[in-house]
């Protein structure tokens, strides 16, 4: 029977309860919703639905399904059972397999062989697709290298030949099928080996055991000619290849085919663990400990409002490429005063956080407004996490090398640039803090230490929580920890109680936590006769920022230094300020008195400001003649040109000095025109150009806050995607109302016919296929099928003779010929 | 949280505010191993450096040590990198030692075999090393001993001495008690210097550097060098000791450009030592012309380039640095660490003004408009003489004529650059101009008349800069200085800072030329006497008010 159909059936007889958790864990199936358990059956079969679920399975569950699928075969009627597992996984127990058995098979990936006991089951179809080439690191059996290997089928026939006459037990073969028959039975019947080991050279165990774990190795020249002698001087590799141990592939690979796998490890799997691996780890302080996280916290939260203020001040550009480039960088490090490097990872958490905004008109990232700069510092903190959390950049993988493009210089990751886009980050990342948490309680410890999580102690446990994840676990846990540690999560690489709040998804414990800890910040500064002035703290930001007008901040740490200078003041005055309202401003937030020299600088920075004058003028108007000057300022039509005297001899007018020429000729004057004049015309059009994007951008702030509101990023949001109850009670109705296969199933349908044509390919079948052809004409032909794959079948036409190609989406459906109806 | 009165900075400073009610006790826990860098009225900053931190480490205190000091007193979380840093730079210090092995002699010893491996490949060290003799031991050439030291320093390994000193020819010497007592902190000054064997005691201008020295010959009782800047200072050590010691006239030679004497104690000059002619130094053979028990150097942040190189030769020997300030302008802070030693003893400034030792000091700068003829000259003048029109305007010379009738009765000192200016001030006031020409004795009368009382005011050129006493200077006008020089200013202030027989602060003004050049090394100048904590105001020159 079909996998799907069978899947079907069972799902179908399943509580309630058993397929909410089904959904839970395998929350894909339900989006979008399915009408019926066959659409249901044939999406938890589908490729990647099976890939996902396979990586939620920790090591044991993996090796279990992973046996099963190299001992069962559905078409031969051969299913696996705890009873028949047990041999073949060293170290594991009946119960320890049922339950892991009873596990996949709730997860869907397994379904039972029949409905006597004791259980047993089949894997999905699909499985074999999607678990690789060589399950649990063995090799392909004969039958298959036979078939991809046609050096080495021309000589099994042969090396059969060659095995019986030095007298092990094989059948002669004939063909080169036989011949691999011939040698999966003498390797399966056990014991085979170790005869034909006793005679090999030495070192050719050391050399077999470098394969117990993968079954490929790299030789050089691996499909060399070899004799089959029993000379003791032949190589371990020449013995091994010569006996057929050994396959070559290429060149330069060989594989150990299954049977010899099998047979060396005396199982298919060895290193069977219930339980993880505990892991060895380092203790640190937890006064250490909160101190760095603390310490860390504070420092990001500075430097982040610190980035967003130099990109207020000057948006940061992009390059063609995508991302920013390495100018921009170093003008954002050299302003916050750390390397490139940590200013890049800054840089992705603002944008990721949404402090950032790439602007699209400009391709320029700009600042977002200031929702974030006036929440207390524990709610930014909570912001920032969540957003890191939820987030599908990797802010860490900026500045590694990427993959040579054509023969150009190594290139590196640039930030915001798309190549740090990791779709799994999100995963990766709440699984590493899972996986941190776990570790952290079971290292144990008393209150005044805490365990020091390594990336090496991470991956061990990841490698068995989530072996088939690992490889991306490895590219992306040494930046999560570093990333954790920036955003004191981990303090002195150990996780700190807010951090653990954050992993188990308490959002809110983890601000109260913080909030505790997180002095409030401080509205007094001191100010001193060397003409700074010190905020001992976090300085409310409304303060800060009319400080950063008066002064230049200096140092870096908890602390800001705050520096006066002429040229501070003087730009505070042009912002305003004036000095009696400087003073009054540093009086009331100073906890000390104005020092003398402070006070000096500020009365005798601002008695000499604007001993010059600067302002915009349209044009002037320069003659030797006071009174018609004068005259022409009181004319009522002169009015219109906004005329103002500057000096006896001089006016300016704010009207264009083409107008102004104009309006004087019409007052009879003869006006000279002088240079520069062509410029002052075109001066307006910029002006008119910058009212309108002032309009547009008043127009984009009012609609704004509505939407940093609901972009404001929650810890909820980035926890794992689970489907709420509602959806999966509202799946469930739908489900029970509808006939377990209905004739209309959209999804189901060519699943089933895809398995109808693997089944068909695999038993060299002829199938009955209704095709659609190019004109919408219906036909049925009956057919082999050769291979599907890519949405396409190749078949093999036996009336004409020929090969053709068929689209999968024109087949309508799939029947095997000599299958009986119905089953 | 914590409410210590320090702030740990990831720049690598502390701020420690000063009214703090811990604020003491932090300080003297910090002071170990941070150097003071600024100490305005509220807020100090101290610096953390490798230097300090093995200062630190030379003085018996463990990483574990600093690490508690800082989280205990800090106010908020402290840099966790910054930690780490400084647990790794304090590892760095003794892993390397010289001894003296009673077989191959001089040897550098460690027990962390890699760090030898690593600085044995180093190519400059190599030469100065002899053979290998086992994993963690290799031989040093005698005579190497200074530059291993120094270059040690450089690659970041610096080696912590134990190879021991010479004893010197015995000469007995004694403190002469008599009426007066050597101070709580010279004696530890004394002892800690002893304990170590070589080092530099760091002592404001004021406090008695000269004692310390004379307690260390005494503790020492052996033949001693003493190095100094010039032969005034000369002159005023050899008065001091015969005052202090038990030590006589013919026990003390002078070794400088006009005699040359070699006695058990003899007072070099830098200048002579370092005179060169035909590519030699005619006078290097003094350093050996005795058995020399104790060197002793004198104003170490001034010692000259080619003296560190013969002190590297003279590692054997115990050395003791004085000086005011470890801030050297040209920056050579490492080799008076490698090649004289670790500090041994740092007193603040302010800490020991606050004992009531120097007098506390005013600082006001005056700022003078300059009329409009000489602002005229001034803008058009090329940049190299900008800044002698500014320092030397007239109006200046008017200013420092009421300052000094508003100050009649005091010592007064006029501090200049140029000599002219100096010449026609010198004049206004009818006082007398010591400057670069005038002869040793006559400089020597003058000063004697002026610490007698019998004149009140002095003109004085830079030559008045350095090592000479003047104890009853209570006013001091700067008209000009060069270039703002944190030097200079300290060495200025370091005058006036003598204890002062009615308690009253001593007064410095700085004649500044609005809108000039003047005016920014004044800016400079200001920050670094604010940092040092001086109290510091501004007047404009028609506020002064008239004598009275």
């Amino acid at each position: 029977m079909s996998s799907i159909r069978a899947l079907t059936a069972e799902l179908a007889a399943r509580s309630d309860e058993s397929l909410r958790g089904l959904f839970t864990a395998r929350p894909d199936l339900l989006q979008p919703p399915v009408p019926d358990f066959a659409a249901l059956a044939a999406r938890s079969c589908a490729r990647v639905s099976v890939q996902r679920a396979l990586e939620t399975l920790d090591e044991p569950a993996l090796q279990v399904l992973e046996a099963v699928h190299l001992t069962t075969d559905e078409d031969a009627g051969r299913s696996a059972s705890s009873r028949s597992l047990k041999p073949l996984i060293a170290g594991s127990s009946l119960t320890a397999l049922d339950s892991i058995l009873k596990k996949l098979q709730a997860l869907a990936l397994l379904y039972r062989a029949g409905t006597s006991a004791p259980a047993s089951y089949y894997p999905v179809s699909t499985l074999k697709e999607v678990i690789g080439l060589y399950p649990a690191g063995l090799g392909r059996r004969y039958a298959e290298l036979v078939r991809a290997q046609p050096a080495f089928a021309e000589r099994s026939v042969a090396l059969v030949a060659q095995l019986a006459a030095a007298g092990h037990p094989l059948a002669a073969a004939s063909s080169p099928a036989e011949a691999a028959d011939a040698l999966e039975e003498w390797l399966r019947s056990g014991g085979a080996l170790e005869p034909l080991l006793a005679g090999a050279p030495p070192k050719t165990v050391d050399l077999l055991r470098r394969f117990s774990s993968w079954a490929v190795g790299a030789l050089p020249n691996a499909q060399r000619i070899v004799s089959f002698s029993d000379s003791a001087e032949q190589s371990p590799v020449d013995w091994l290849l010569a006996r057929g141990l050994l396959v070559p592939l290429d060149s330069e690979h060989v594989e150990l085919p299954f049977g010899v796998g099998v047979g060396l490890r005396g199982a298919i799997v060895t290193d069977f663990r219930l339980t993880p691996p505990r892991a060895e780890l380092a203790f640190t302080r937890a006064s250490l400990r909160r101190n760095a996280a603390l310490g860390s916290i504070a420092e990001t939260l500075r430097l982040l409002t610190d980035l967003v203020q130099l990109v207020r001040a000057a948006p940061l550009a992009t390059l063609r490429a995508g991302g920013v480039g390495v100018r921009e960088l170093r003008r954002l490090s050299d302003g916050l005063r750390i390397e490139p490097q940590a200013a890049a990872v800054l840089l992705e958490i603002a944008a990721l956080a949404g402090l950032l905004r790439l602007d699209v008109d400009t391709s320029h990232w700009v600042a977002e407004d200031d929702e974030w700069r006036g929440l207390p510092r524990p709610e930014q903190w909570l912001w920032v996490v969540a957003a890191w959390l939820g987030s599908d950049r990797a802010p860490s993988l900026v500045g590694e090398p990427l993959p040579a493009v054509r023969s150009g210089a190594p290139a590196t990751i640039n930030p915001l640039a798309g190549e740090a886009q990791r779709p799994d980050a999100p995963l990766i990342r709440l699984k590493t803090l899972g996986l941190m948490r776990e570790l952290t309680e079971e290292a144990g410890g008393d209150a005044a230490t805490a365990p020091v999580l390594t990336a090496e102690a991470v991956l061990a446990r990841a490698e068995w929580s989530n072996p088939r994840l690992l490889r991306r676990f490895r590219r992306l846990v040494p930046g999560i920890l570093a990333e954790a540690e920036l955003l004191g999560l981990t303090g002195s690489g150990a996780l700190t109680p807010a951090g653990l709040a954050v992993a188990e998804g308490d959002g809110s414990r983890a601000r109260s936590l913080l909030e505790e800890s997180l002095p409030a910040a401080v509205d007094r500064v001191l100010l001193q006769a060397d003409l700074t002035a010190v905020a001992p703290g976090y300085l409310a930001p409304e303060l800060s920022n009319e400080l950063l007008t008066l002064a230049d901040a200096e140092g870096q740490g908890p602390a800001t230094i705050y520096r006066f200078s002429a040229a501070s003041i003087r730009r505070a005055l042009d912002a305003g300020r004036d000095a009696a309202s400087i003073l009054d401003f540093l009086g009331r937030h100073a906890a000390t008195a104005i020092p003398q020299p402070l006070a000096y600088l500020v009365e005798d920075t601002a008695s000499r400001y604007g001993r010059l004058h600067v302002g915009a003028a349209g044009s002037y108007l320069a003659g030797d003649d006071e009174a018609a000057l004068a005259e022409l300022l009181h004319h009522p039509r002169s009015a219109q040109l906004g005329l103002r005297r500057l000096a006896p001899t001089v006016l300016i007018a704010r009207a264009a000095s083409r107008e102004v020429a104009a309006v004087l000729r019409e007052l009879g004057h003869s006006p000279a025109l002088e240079d520069g004049e062509e410029q002052l015309l075109r001066l307006r059009r910029p002006a008119a150009a910058a009212a309108l994007r002032d309009g547009e951008e008043q127009l984009l702030r009012l609609r704004r806050p509505a939407a940093a509101a609901a972009l404001r990023p929650s810890l909820q949001a980035a926890g794992p995607r689970v489907p709420d109850d509602e959806s999966v009670a509202a799946q469930l109705a739908v489900l029970r109302s509808r006939p377990a296969v209905s004739p209309a199933s959209a999804e189901g349908g060519p699943q089933l016919g895809i398995e109808t044509l693997r089944r068909a390919i695999r038993q060299k079948k002829e199938v009955r296929m209704r095709i659609v052809d190019g004109q919408g004409n219906h036909r049925q032909e009956v057919l082999v099928p050769l291979a599907v794959a890519g949405g396409r079948v190749r078949v093999f036409d036996p009336r004409r003779d020929t090969e053709r190609v068929v689209s999968v989406h024109r087949v309508m459906d799939v029947e095997l010929i000599d299958e009986q109806p119905g089953n | 949280m914590n409410d210590g009165p320090l702030i740990v900075q990831s720049d690598k400073t502390i701020l420690l505010e000063v009214d703090h009610d811990l604020a003491t006790e932090a300080r003297h826990a910090i002071a170990a191993f941070a150097e003071l860098e600024r100490a305005p009225e509220h807020v100090h900053s101290y610096r953390l450096t490798p230097l300090g931190l093995w200062n630190a480490r030379a003085a018996g205190l463990d990483a574990e040590q600093v690490l508690d000091t800082l989280l205990k007193y800090s106010r908020f979380p402290v840099p966790h990198a910054l930690l780490i840093d400084i647990e790794e730079t304090m590892s760095r210090y003794g892993r390397l030692r010289l001894e003296k092995d009673p077989q191959h002699g001089l040897v550098m010893r460690t027990d962390d075999y890699p760090v030898l491996e690593e600085v044995i490949r180093a190519k400059k060290i190599q030469p100065l090393l002899g053979p290998r003799i086992d994993g963690e031991t290799v031989v040093v050439h005698s005579s190497q001993r200074g530059q291993l030291k120094q270059l040690l320093l450089k690659i970041g390994w610096p080696a912590e001495d134990l190879a021991g000193f010479v004893d010197g020819q015995p000469h007995p010497i004694a403190l002469n008690e008599d009426g007066w007592a050597l101070r709580p902190y010279q004696k530890v000054a004394t002892e800690n210097f002893w304990a170590g064997g070589s080092g530099v005691v760091v002592l404001p201008c004021g406090a008695g550097k000269t004692l310390v020295g004379a307690a260390a010959m005494a503790t020492s009782s052996t033949t001693t060098l003493i190095l100094v800047t010039n032969t005034v200072s000369a002159r005023q050590w050899k008065d001091e000791l015969l005052k202090r010691t038990s030590l006589t006239e013919e026990e003390i030679g002078e070794y400088s450009g006009a005699v040359k004497e070699i006695r058990p104690v003899t007072i070099a000059t830098y200048q002579v030592l370092t005179m060169k002619r035909g590519g030699l130094y005619p006078h290097l053979e003094l350093l050996d012309a005795n058995d020399w028990g104790l060197i002793l150097y004198d104003e170490v942040h001034l010692l000259p380039a080619p003296i560190f190189r013969m002190t590297a030769d003279l590692q054997a020997r115990r050395r003791l640095g004085l000086t005011a300030t470890l801030v050297r302008e040209d920056g050579r802070e490492g080799e008076v660490f490698s090649l004289i030693g670790p500090k041994r003893y740092d007193a603040p400034w302010k800490d020991i003004e606050a004992q009531g030792y120097i007098a506390p000091a005013d600082c006001v700068e005056v700022r003078v408009d300059l009329p409009k003829d000489e602002r005229v000259a001034y803008a058009m003048a090329e940049d190299a003489d900008k800044y002698r029109l500014c320092a030397t305007s007239e109006t200046k010379s008017g200013v420092v004529e009421q300052l000094v009738r508003q100050h009649a009765g005091e010592q007064l000192l006029v501090i200049g650059q140029y000599i002219d200016q100096l010449d026609e001030i010198g004049e206004r006031l009818d006082a007398p101009v010591i400057k670069g020409e005038t002869s040793v004795k006559q400089r020597q009368k003058l000063f004697d008349a002026f610490r007698a009382g019998e004149i009140t005011t002095l003109v004085v050129s830079k030559v008045a800069n350095f090592s000479i006493d003047l104890p009853e200077a209570s006013v001091a006008i700067q008209v000009s200085g060069s270039f703002g020089s944190r030097q200079e200013e300290a060495q200025r202030l370091g005058r006036l800072l003598r204890p002062k027989q009615d308690g009253r602060a001593a007064r410095f003004y700085t004649l500044v030329a609005r809108d000039t050049l003047d005016q920014d090394f004044a800016a400079k100048r200001q920050r670094f006497l604010a940092e040092q904590g001086y109290a510091y105001t501004i007047l404009d020159a028609k506020d002064i008010k008239p004598a009275a």
